[in-house]
């Protein structure tokens, strides 16, 4: 069992977007590839090496299988994610998309393979739990707040597994909504709220423990051409100003073009990977 | 927001099945303490109407039954006698129906004995002598009978005057009718019959001298039992088969609410899937979620608990104004008995939730991904 030094790099989890009045319309920038310099080094779980790993995951072969053998969700996948990168995953339904992104996230094992996390291996980690907490952030197509907490304690959620004191976490919660625009929602139920401001609440949510990667399955996907312009804007605001990682799943190919990268998969495998030419970020 | 915060927002959800769960344990909650409280309230009853009497050891054949058999009334002439035996007093006891009223207890008592010294008169006058077909009332068996001084009260076939109203310093002599021993055991048809010998020892009698002369007197006696004075309920065969009735119907109403929370918390897990599958997701552990879908069923048993502590009280001080049951006994509702009561609708509610807590710890995080 690899037991992953989280934290490694030392994180200030008070770190906080810088707020902003959450930009309505798409100013595609000039973006500059995140992916320069990859060399491929070997995994190791030496957990005490100085040397910074180029790659935030390694993904060597990997295999899932689902009901019995039946299903195979995805056939020897290949593909490394270098620290900062804006990683798009597009692709038909059923390609196998979400499967890859349940294994990053360390919410699934792969059937077959090796998946490595900063070295690690992921399937084996000791603490997935601590894994999942401290360094992903997750956002969900279906936004998937709890109801029955307000937005600003859906954002405090994920703190119970946190590094903060419990003094802090609310401040903290508020500065996230705050960054996102959600400063006078603060209080409001998600039912009250519209789909976009439910999303930007999940976002401020995946950031409340300073992760260093963010996972979004169609964060897009349940929301109008407006709200959703405004929540990639925000993701790719998050990618920019916190140098995170970012692997982002859609099947629209007109936000994977904002990624730095962008894989596409057919049948559980992979058919392309590309930098994007006019990424956005 | 605290841990505390999103167990109760975990109840809140759903008002209607949350207060109907409560509902639930409580009635269990409410029977342990009705039941229980009305058994340990007989037995104390007697307790303090014996030491009210001034009564250290008694003499008795409780059998099976709730009144203890007859006996000569000749055993009291062979223990009167022994050592540290200051005093005795031969009684003859029943629960009967006296017109209207469906049980009563009746005491009727050696003229001249200890047993009537303890006795205040509220009104009129003590009988005249052992032979006056009279009566005194305690205080509430007065209330419960509609009588006062001067009246006529129907015993069996015996038709007897109220002379006097009396406070015996205890719920079972308040409760009673008191009259002299011949004249009951004429109306009873138990001539020569008693069944109860009170007995007072001398002043320095130890407690160790107390159980040696209850071991002399069960040694002379065959036809009774010695026992020290409250004790002659507590360990008769009919105390203890209603104590385990009691508790036997109690823990009935009990696993009733066991079943009625583990179904409650079960539609919660269910229900909340999704949302517990996110919460793993976002890296709560798995212990974490155990222990929100415990700490919500112990809730839910405490809310429960308390709620039936209330009801079972109430209904129990509502019982004992009843005509059935005022004046016989005074219900048991010590703060120990109300204390355990709450304790076993927690642990109703910690039991209820393990079952619907595992399966919570077995869902998929992977699962919030899909839907």
């Amino acid at each position: 069992m690899a037991v992953l030094p989280f934290g490694r790099e030392p994180k200030d989890p008070k770190k906080i977007l810088k707020p902003i009045a959450v930009e309505k319309k798409s100013k595609r920038g000039q973006g500059t590839s995140a992916i320069s310099n990859r060399v491929l080094v070997p995994a190791t779980l030496d957990t005490a090496t100085a040397v910074p790993l180029p790659y935030i995951f390694e993904a060597r072969g990997i295999a899932k299988k689902f009901d019995d053998g039946q299903v195979q969700a995805l056939r020897g996948v290949n593909f490394d994610v270098s620290q900062g990168d804006f990683l798009a995953v597009t692709g038909p339904s059923g390609c196998g998309k979400t499967t890859l992104l349940q294994m990053l996230g360390a919410l699934d094992r792969p059937t077959k393979g090796t998946l490595l996390y900063r070295g690690n291996s992921i399937p084996d980690l000791h603490d997935p739990s601590r894994y999942r907490a401290l360094e992903i952030g997750f956002i969900f197509q279906a936004f998937h707040l709890l109801p029955t907490f307000t937005a600003l304690e859906n954002v405090e959620i994920p703190m119970f597994e946190g590094r903060l004191p419990h003094s802090e976490r609310r401040d903290r919660a508020v500065a996230l909504l705050e960054s996102v625009g959600l400063g006078h929602r603060l209080n409001h139920f998600p039912a009250k709220l519209s789909g976009g401001e439910r999303q930007r609440v999940a976002i401020a949510r995946s950031l409340a423990n300073s992760p260093s990667v963010l996972l979004a399955d169609e964060p897009t996907g349940n929301l109008d051409s407006e709200n959703a312009q405004v929540i990639l804007e925000l993701i790719i605001r998050i990618h920019r100003e916190q140098k995170m990682t970012v692997v982002l799943v859609t099947h629209d190919m007109i936000i994977a073009q904002r990624a730095s990268r962008t894989i596409q998969m057919k049948d559980g495998r992979i058919v392309s990977d590309r930098e994007s030419a006019n990424a956005g970020v | 927001m605290t841990f505390f915060t999103v167990v109760t927002r975990g109840l809140i959800r759903r008002p209607v099945r949350t207060g109907l769960t409560i509902l639930g344990i409580s009635v269990g909650i409410a029977a342990v303490v009705a039941l229980v409280g009305i058994s340990r309230g007989f037995s104390k009853s007697w307790e303090t109407g014996m030491k009210a009497r001034g009564t250290d050891v008694v003499v008795s054949n409780m059998g099976s039954s709730l009144v203890p058999k007859p006996f000569s009334a000749s055993v009291r002439d062979r223990i009167a006698h022994l050592p540290h035996v200051d005093a005795t007093c031969g009684i003859l006891v029943d629960l009967i129906g006296i017109e209207n009223t469906q049980m009563i207890m009746v005491s009727a008592r050696e003229w001249g004995g200890f047993s009537w010294n303890n006795l205040k008169l509220i009104s009129g006058r003590m009988p005249r002598d052992g032979a006056e077909p009279a009566v005194v009332l305690g205080r509430t068996a007065a209330d419960v009978l509609k009588k006062k001084v001067g009246d006529k009260i129907q015993i069996e076939t015996g038709e007897l005057s109220v002379v006097g109203i009396v406070d015996g310093n205890a719920w079972v002599e308040n409760g009673s009718v008191i009259l002299s021993l011949p004249i009951f055991q004429e109306i009873a048809g138990n001539r020569d019959k008693i069944n109860i010998i009170d007995i007072r020892v001398t002043q320095s009698t130890s407690a160790e001298d107390v159980e040696l002369l209850c071991e002399e007197i069960n040694r002379l006696v065959p036809e009774g039992r010695a026992v020290v004075a409250g004790e002659h309920i507590s360990k008769s065969e009919a105390y203890r088969m209603v104590q385990a009735m009691s508790w036997g119907t109690s823990l009935l109403a009990v696993l009733v609410g066991v079943l009625g929370v583990m179904n409650t918390m079960l539609m919660t897990v269910f229900e909340r899937t999704q949302e517990i599958c996110v919460l793993l997701a976002l890296g709560w552990r798995r212990g974490r979620i155990i222990r929100m879908v415990l700490w919500e069923s112990a809730l839910l048993g405490l809310l429960g608990g308390v709620a039936g502590v209330l009801i079972g009280a109430a209904g129990v001080k509502v019982l004992g104004m009843t005509p059935a049951i005022r004046g016989l006994l005074e219900p048991d509702l010590s703060i120990n008995l109300l204390a355990i009561s709450v304790a076993i609708a927690v642990a109703v509610g910690v039991v209820s939730g393990l079952y619907p807590a595992w399966r919570s710890s077995r869902l998929l995080p992977s699962r919030a991904l899909l839907g």
